[in-house]
């Protein structure tokens, strides 16, 4: 009994040594329909879940079920979550990682390199960057022609939105009066609903902070905000509450829809446009 | 004595001049620039909306604050150091600071102060509370100042460590930003609801320590004589602690726990009367409010691309006159 137990640890560090032994391999290709993704990112897990069947997946990001930050949440329930952990990865064996971009990892460093197939995507920031991450998922996975469905399904939605800002000019004011500048996503939903983004007039950086006095002394004629602070949770969505803000009408968005370039950002182009139209009303 | 003494009503007099004159900077001076004769303008009622909105419900309430609560941490500091007879002690010595902050974290973490927005200052003023029970559980009988301090030492240092906990196990992704304004302090963004929520708090502890004059100065004599001239010393410690938590526990809970003004003030304060405690309670709370409001002055005026933490501010402000102080005090005391 001993004996043999002796025997499996034996074989297990020759095993470990035979591995070590055998690196650097050439990268990993991934097969053509993989059956065990694994999402490292919670941008990419959006895109998996979009374009991949529920059974190829194999792991998501610990936040794939967090309504508030993934615009597919629901979907993502009942998978499996990873924290960020080499252990977990290994354990899984994946034959792709999809990450943004999936190289850069920290756990993916913990592990022997270029073991896995990876698909690296990169932070999308204009709706062309969205369908070239889209197409990119869609041939990894396996299922290009839902890559190109879903793209065609968004430029439906969005040929006829209407652009009923009319030059009108809106801040995207976040949590501690962090503001969102131009070359953002934000910036490009602003544009597509006809806003400009004070950010931009003001001549200020993708993320900057504006105090609520140089808010109010800028006059916007709307504020954007993330329907998560519509509710004060801590001081820093309690700022957003101030009563000097009260008389900028206010536009509420979704961080899920925003926070990644993915196909929800039709559904937040949709939203504000519906706000500013019935704000618009109000108004009238 | 001292040779700097004043006359008491002078002292009074010239520091109310000096709070006043910070207070006014502090409604003209902030982010953006508004003419003087703009914010007149808009305080007489004109049309002028961004500079009556800037002017009212953000300077002004802000301004109240920066004076109540730097009133309120320099009477503290007073009357501690005048009770305590030790010139280091203030709120956060005795840990009704950090108890008051771990209260308005855990409001934070449990989503009570979801609830309603006066469960946050309710549960930093019970924090304050609970950390003087406890206190008194650690000090028991011993009316030795000594006990006390330290019991005020392993009290604040149980509250860091719970607000670290509170830190890592809350769900709020903010929550290390959170709690580092809790920390440091910050009177950004501050509005009327705070004003109403700090300054019932802070009257309440005033007067409470305003009372306690007579019997700090008998104290002066030492515990044991100050007994035999009719100071009853556990309703004046009873008195002095209700009233610090009371008070600071209100500020601590719209500001976060602000350092160094309680230590500091009644320093600059003493050698400009007799030294008796009771001659430097009114003139800390007023020298307190003025060393706040001026230091939220410099954290508006001092170009950096996030705004300072006032923590930071009253911390450069204070160490170097505390350093200077303390090797002159150290003959004295």
């Amino acid at each position: 009994m001993q004996r043999r137990a002796l025997l499996a640890v034996a074989a297990l560090f020759g095993g470990a040594g035979m591995l070590w032994a055998t690196a650097p391999a050439p990268p990993a290709k991934a097969p053509a329909v993989p059956q065990r993704i694994v999402s490292i990112n919670l941008c990419a897990d959006q895109l998996v879940l979009a374009l991949a069947d529920r059974k190829q997946i194999a792991g998501l990001t610990k936040n794939a079920t967090d309504i508030e930050m993934s615009g597919e949440a629901t979907k993502a329930r009942g998978l499996p979550l990873l924290s960020n952990s080499a252990e977990q990865i290994l354990a899984i064996e994946p034959d792709l990682i999809v990450g943004m971009p999936a190289s850069r990892s920290a756990a993916l460093r913990a592990l022997p390199e270029e073991s896995y197939p990876l698909l690296d995507l990169n932070t999308a920031n204009t709706l062309d960057e969205i369908y070239t991450s889209i197409r990119q998922t869609a041939v990894a996975v396996g299922h290009p022609e839902r890559g190109n469905a879903l793209i065609a399904r968004m430029e439906g939605e969005l040929a006829g939105l209407p652009k009923p800002g009319k030059g009108r000019i809106a801040a995207y004011y976040q949590r501690r009066g962090y503001m969102t500048g131009t070359g953002t996503l934000i910036d490009e939903l602003m544009t597509r609903v006809g806003l400009v983004n004070l950010a931009g007039k003001l001549g200020k950086p993708p993320l900057s902070q504006l105090s609520i006095e140089e808010m109010v002394a800028a006059q916007p004629d709307y504020l954007i905000v993330e329907s998560a602070t519509d509710k004060v949770t801590d001081q820093g969505s309690e700022m957003l509450h101030h009563p000097a803000l009260k008389d900028i009408p206010r536009i509420s968005v979704p961080q899920a829809w925003t926070v990644c370039g993915s196909p929800a950002y039709t559904q937040a182009a949709r939203s504000m446009a519906d706000q500013i139209a019935k704000l618009e009303g109000q108004g009238a | 004595m001292s040779r700097f003494a004043l006359p008491r009503w002078s002292l009074i007099a010239a520091l109310s001049a000096l709070t006043l004159v910070a207070a006014v900077a502090s409604l003209l001076f902030g982010a953006v620039d508004l003419s003087v004769a703009r914010l007149i303008d808009a305080a007489m009622g004109s049309e002028d909306k961004v500079a009556s909105i800037i002017l009212f419900d953000l300077r002004l309430p802000r301004t109240i604050l920066a004076l109540a609560v730097g009133a309120m941490l320099g009477l503290a500091g007073a009357a501690l150091q005048g009770y305590l007879r030790n010139p280091l002690a203030e709120p956060s010595v005795l840990g009704t600071s950090n108890a008051a902050a771990l209260g308005g974290v855990a409001a934070i973490y449990f989503g009570l102060a979801e609830i309603h927005p006066v469960v946050l200052p309710v549960l930093a003023t019970g924090g304050a509370l609970l950390s003087l029970a406890l206190l008194f559980i650690l000090s028991g009988k011993a009316e030795s100042p000594l006990t006390l301090i330290l019991a005020g030492i392993a009290v604040g240092t149980l509250a860091v460590a719970g607000t670290s906990l509170a830190l890592n196990l809350s769900p709020n992704p903010f929550a290390a930003m959170e709690i580092m304004t809790w920390l440091l302090g910050s009177l950004e963004n501050r509005s009327f609801d705070h004003v109403w929520i700090a300054l019932p708090c802070i009257a309440i502890g005033t007067a409470m320590l305003l009372w306690n004059g007579r019997a700090l100065d008998a104290l002066t004599l030492g515990e044991d004589a100050a007994q035999a001239l009719g100071t009853d010393l556990r309703r004046t410690r009873l008195r002095l602690l209700i009233g610090t938590a009371i008070g600071v526990g209100g500020a601590v809970a719209v500001t976060g726990a602000i350092g160094f003004v309680g230590l500091i003030v009644p320093h600059l304060i003493r050698p400009l009367t007799d030294r008796s405690p009771s001659a430097i309670l009114l003139p800390s709370a007023i020298g307190g409010a003025a060393l706040l409001t001026l230091a939220d002055l410099g954290v508006r005026i001092i170009p950096t691309t996030n705004e300072l933490k006032l923590g930071v501010v009253t911390a450069f402000l204070g160490v170097p006159v505390f350093l200077v102080h303390l090797m002159r005090e150290r003959r004295l005391w």
